[in-house]
């Protein structure tokens, strides 16, 4: 299959780029495509513009030929790999701006005459979330995984349901180890080459 | 009260933005002092740099970001206007909560402590004014993150006690001018009882 790995990560000698890449790796080791996108990399811009938000509901909601190159991709992979950080129990403002401006209608979403959503994307199968926490996972469950429902519900239903979700999580990552780092990264990889 | 609105919506024509005016309208009635945050009238810029990520555990924000943490400090009250996309808050004002609200603004982790201390302590109500697009079932079955993210994850940085008011109207999408309207009214009213 085509697998799309997204990675939001400012840093591109971060942990976050080496789970991405253990992630590609384990992707390909299982016979799949594998394309990177590197939001910062790419320098995607977050914010939804005012020309989008009028274009929103038109036939054309794609303006930048950023999005569209994005919007491409999605079309075209059936495994969708999120990585990045936990930040106040949600994505980064550059994904969660990358899913508003490229998840548009005709894209993410269909609206139906009657104005009901429906699944814009009914070839993805696997969603896959890969994230990093600051907080323990006992405090994340208190406060909610936003980033998580985010991704494994939001996104999902422009998906459908056949689309499976898979977690992946390090919790307390100011108390963690080289080692457990390193297992973390293991785990990723070897997970990704099972999908 | 002082009373810090942020406002995020790219659109000065849009629902939001009526929305936004009648808050203030009842803001206007009480005894408070407003100051208004319109994140992309101030171009704000959502994503953390890299430099900004290297340097989190230092305490408080770059020169261009010091007037958002200075409102913070002050602010008793805090009211948000936007609207809920993916089930949560739009990009911008994500990154605005991303870049702001950092060590030494909204939190601070003592000598050998695990856990932050919160800072923004004068605060005392977060109001949430915010449309949906899609019907309450749908928010429901997404998680209501945007809700979550302020009122539990942002709250805990502010006093103990305070007090949570959530504003929305949902099925924009499909809702006639009528079902707007009622939603206006209600907006001020409830920000004329703040």
């Amino acid at each position: 299959m085509d697998a799309l790995v997204v990675v939001a990560n400012p840093n591109p000698a971060s942990y976050g780029h080496a789970l991405a890449a253990a992630a590609a790796d384990g992707l390909g080791a299982a016979g799949h495509t594998v394309t990177l996108l590197d939001l910062y990399a790419d320098r995607f811009v977050a914010a939804m513009t005012a020309a989008e938000r009028h274009a929103y509901h038109t036939s054309e909601p794609i303006l930048d030929p950023q999005v569209a190159a994005s919007a491409e991709l999605v079309q075209r992979c059936e495994i969708l790999v999120f990585v990045y950080p936990t930040w106040w129990s949600g994505l980064p403002a550059i994904l969660k701006g990358w899913l508003e401006r490229v998840m548009v209608p005709g894209v993410g979403v269909r609206f139906r005459p009657n104005g009901r959503v429906a699944p814009g994307l009914p070839h993805v199968r696997r969603i896959v979330g890969i994230s990093t926490y600051g907080s323990p996972r006992a405090y994340v469950a208190g406060v909610n995984d936003n980033g998580r429902r985010t991704l494994t519900r939001a996104l999902r239903m422009s998906c459908g349901w056949r689309a499976r979700p898979l977690w992946l999580g390090l919790y307390k990552m100011d108390a963690r180890t080289d080692a457990d780092r390193a297992a973390f990264l293991t785990r990723v990889r070897d997970r990704m080459a099972r999908l | 009260m002082n009373v810090l609105v942020v406002y995020c919506h790219p659109d000065p024509g849009s629902f939001v933005h009526a929305v936004l005016e009648r808050a203030l309208a009842g803001l206007a009635v009480g005894d408070h002092t407003v100051r208004l945050t319109d994140l992309y009238a101030d171009g704000f810029e959502p994503t953390m740099s890299p430099t900004e990520r290297a340097t989190h555990a230092d305490p408080g924000v770059g020169p261009e970001l010091q007037r958002y943490a200075d409102d913070l400090a002050w602010a008793e009250a805090l009211v948000f206007v936007y609207p809920t996309w993916w089930g949560g808050l739009p990009a911008m004002l994500k990154g605005w909560i991303d870049r702001v609200w950092v060590a030494g603004v909204a939190w601070e982790l003592p000598e050998g402590s695990a856990v932050l201390r919160p800072l923004l302590t004068d605060v005392r109500r977060i109001v949430a004014v915010t449309t949906h697009g899609s019907p309450k079932r749908i928010n429901v079955l997404e998680g209501e993150g945007g809700k979550r993210t302020l009122f539990r994850s942002i709250r805990l940085m502010c006093s103990r006690r305070t007090r949570t008011t959530w504003v929305a109207m949902y099925g924009v999408d499909t809702a006639s001018p009528a079902d707007r309207t009622t939603y206006l009214g209600r907006v001020e009213r409830v920000l004329r009882r703040l």
